[in-house]
């Protein structure tokens, strides 16, 4: 711009990462998720993790050990160099379906989508050097489309399939950082009644904490 | 086992529950020799903070053997003898690596219930309610502690327990409050709320540095306590006392360098604002109740300190911040980041510097505590500190 301010000194400024699809920066300036629409639901989910991009990029990519911090996810099995097959529990009701890697750059960028089964969705994580030697910012940007019994169980277990995307981004930095995922869930308790029973689920306190096996 | 759960607002029974299990790798169940009634337990008692469920065990100030410990956990083995910091916190995040333990990233599996309500999540905590994690706590004969390489410090010494359990909670709590309030040598430090957090800040202010501490309360046996570690005292509820007026008097008209808030959001207040906020409160219209941290604004000096350790939970009304800003105040505040001062004050205390067992008053079971949550609230029969043998 020309008639933007002339700064020569910015002695912590650091540069900013190039753009990829999930990113939320579009040349320097900050762009929102898509809103939903056609009957997609899009979400997208941010979080800082104290480690190398080529860490966070090998766990995310040994997909047959994604159970141990995805929620609900029992089995992902490799088909074939690009493919899938995973399965997932909902509550009673098992869901099943195939995936295939659409992009696969080391240390910085994965991305898929379902191509048969029972799910319709598509996403993309990537993953660039935070500033200030925090780590690595990992992006999550999911796109699904439900089917009214997804929705319903959304409503029935307390969580929004967009706040599944935003847990599941929580539990890969706390399984990254930790080797664990917190879960107070089978704490000792006094009778909830009715009302503490409900709320418990309400809080999402009733999805089992991975990994479910 | 036997625990202490919180049946609804007033209303605290002690239960047989199941035995806590080990579920993570870096777990340690602990068996509990001595534990504590918070003056912040009374927070839950009273309802004032969100997200409490029937059923919750309470406590989460706690101290014990090593009963069993995951594969994760190399540092600990059976039969150790540990004080439980109140906070969770995993070690390994940006926060833990910081020193800003009370932050942790990892360690509230109910995240996103105090990211609705504060924007970020804090660690997660012991036995105080489903948005700091619903984790049950440590007034029952065993508990889970996760991350249990990280946070409980072995006491090696034969010091009775009653010596070291306050490092769980209320001695870093009291020293952080100090340390927050940026004393420096010769400054005059007024404190707010002499229960035991107060007490405890009180000794850390003179332990950093203060000439002169000045405490402020109501309850004749809390300050007497005050006056014997060498404070001077203000009791609020006298006739003719105005606390500001008092401030003033006794710091040549500067008034304190540093304020402390020991008290938090369920403030007694004589005057008109204390049945303001009652009202507001009861009709839900604000939260907490501010009086202190109001008193507290309008008291410091220009350019003084204002440390914040009582608790608050959620919105406040008539905060009067333009004495904040026209005075040139900084405030600092938040939950203890245990972890950093556990081990200083525990070789202060084998140093026989200072005793934190002497504000015990009573000594209890696990079946007199719902009795008991009901007198601490009171301040009947000259409570100043309950602890409890949970195997008595």
């Amino acid at each position: 711009m020309s008639n933007a301010l002339t700064l020569t000194e910015k002695p912590g400024s650091e540069p900013l990462p190039s753009s990829a699809g999930a990113s939320s920066l579009i040349n320097g300036h900050y762009a929102p998720v898509a809103k939903d629409s056609d009957g997609y639901t899009w979400a997208r989910s941010s979080v800082t993790i104290l480690a190398s991009a080529e860490e966070l990029y090998a766990i995310w990519r040994d997909i047959e050990r994604i159970p141990q911090w995805q929620d609900e996810i029992v089995s992902v099995k490799q088909t074939s160099p690009k493919t899938s097959h995973w399965v997932m529990q909902h509550g009673d009701k098992a869901i099943e379906w195939d995936a295939e890697t659409l992009a696969d750059e080391p240390a910085s960028r994965i991305a898929w989508h379902s191509t048969g089964g029972d799910v319709d969705q598509s996403g993309e994580v990537i993953f660039e050097t935070a500033t200030s030697k925090r780590g690595t910012m990992v992006t999550l940007l999911m796109r699904f489309k439900l089917g009214s019994l997804e929705r319903a169980l959304a409503i029935i277990t307390g969580r929004d399939p967009k706040q599944a995307v935003v847990e599941n981004l929580r539990h890969f930095k706390a399984f990254a950082e930790t080797g664990e995922i917190p879960r107070a869930q089978a704490a000792p308790h006094g009778d909830r009644g009715l009302v503490g029973g409900m709320k418990r689920s309400m809080y999402g306190e009733n999805i089992p904490t991975p990994p479910s096996k | 086992m036997k625990a202490v759960c919180w049946m609804g607002t007033g209303k605290v029974e002690t239960l047989t529950v199941e035995d806590p299990q080990l579920f993570n790798p870096r777990d340690a169940i602990i068996k509990i020799t001595r534990t504590a009634i918070c003056g912040s337990d009374l927070h839950l008692y009273d309802g004032f903070i969100p997200t409490m469920e029937q059923g919750d065990v309470l406590g989460h100030e706690f101290m014990g053997i090593v009963e069993e410990t995951g594969p994760g956990v190399k540092n600990l083995k059976r039969g150790d003898r540990v004080v439980v910091p109140f906070t969770i916190a995993c070690g390994s995040c940006f926060f833990c690596k910081s020193k800003f333990w009370s932050a942790c990233d990892n360690s509230n599996p109910n995240a996103h219930l105090m990211e609705a309500a504060y924007g970020h999540a804090g660690s997660g905590l012991f036995g105080f309610s489903h948005m700091n994690g619903g984790y049950a706590g440590g007034q029952a004969q065993y508990v889970r502690v996760p991350f249990a390489d990280v946070g409980p410090l072995k006491i090696e010494s034969d010091l009775p327990d009653e010596k070291v359990l306050f490092l769980s909670d209320i001695f870093p709590t009291g020293y952080m409050a100090a340390e927050n309030a940026q004393i420096k040598e010769g400054d005059t430090v007024a404190v707010w709320g002499c229960g035991p957090v107060g007490q405890f800040a009180i000794a850390s202010a003179f332990m950093l540095g203060a000439a002169r501490v000045i405490a402020i309360d109501r309850v004749p046996e809390r300050l007497a306590q005050a006056r014997g570690i060498g404070a001077v005292t203000i009791d609020f509820e006298e006739d003719e006392v105005s606390v500001l007026t008092a401030l003033n008097d006794l710091t040549g008209g500067m008034g304190p360098d540093c304020c402390i808030d020991a008290v938090g959001l369920e403030a007694h207040s004589s005057d008109l604002q204390g049945v303001y906020d009652k009202v507001k409160t009861a009709l839900f219209m604000e939260t907490d109740r501010s009086s202190v941290l109001r008193q507290a604004i309008m008291a410091v000096r220009k350019g003084g300190t204002l440390s914040i350790p009582g608790v608050y939970g959620g919105l406040l009304d008539k905060v009067p911040f333009g004495a904040a800003f026209g005075k040139g105040i900084t405030m600092k505040m938040g939950q203890t980041n245990m972890h950093n001062y556990m081990k200083p004050l525990l070789d202060r205390i084998e140093k026989g510097q200072i005793d934190p067992s002497t504000i015990i008053s009573h000594r209890i079971t696990l079946d007199q505590a719902p009795e008991m949550y009901k007198v601490w609230r009171d301040k009947k029969e000259d409570v100043t500190k309950i602890v409890i043998d949970p195997w008595a």
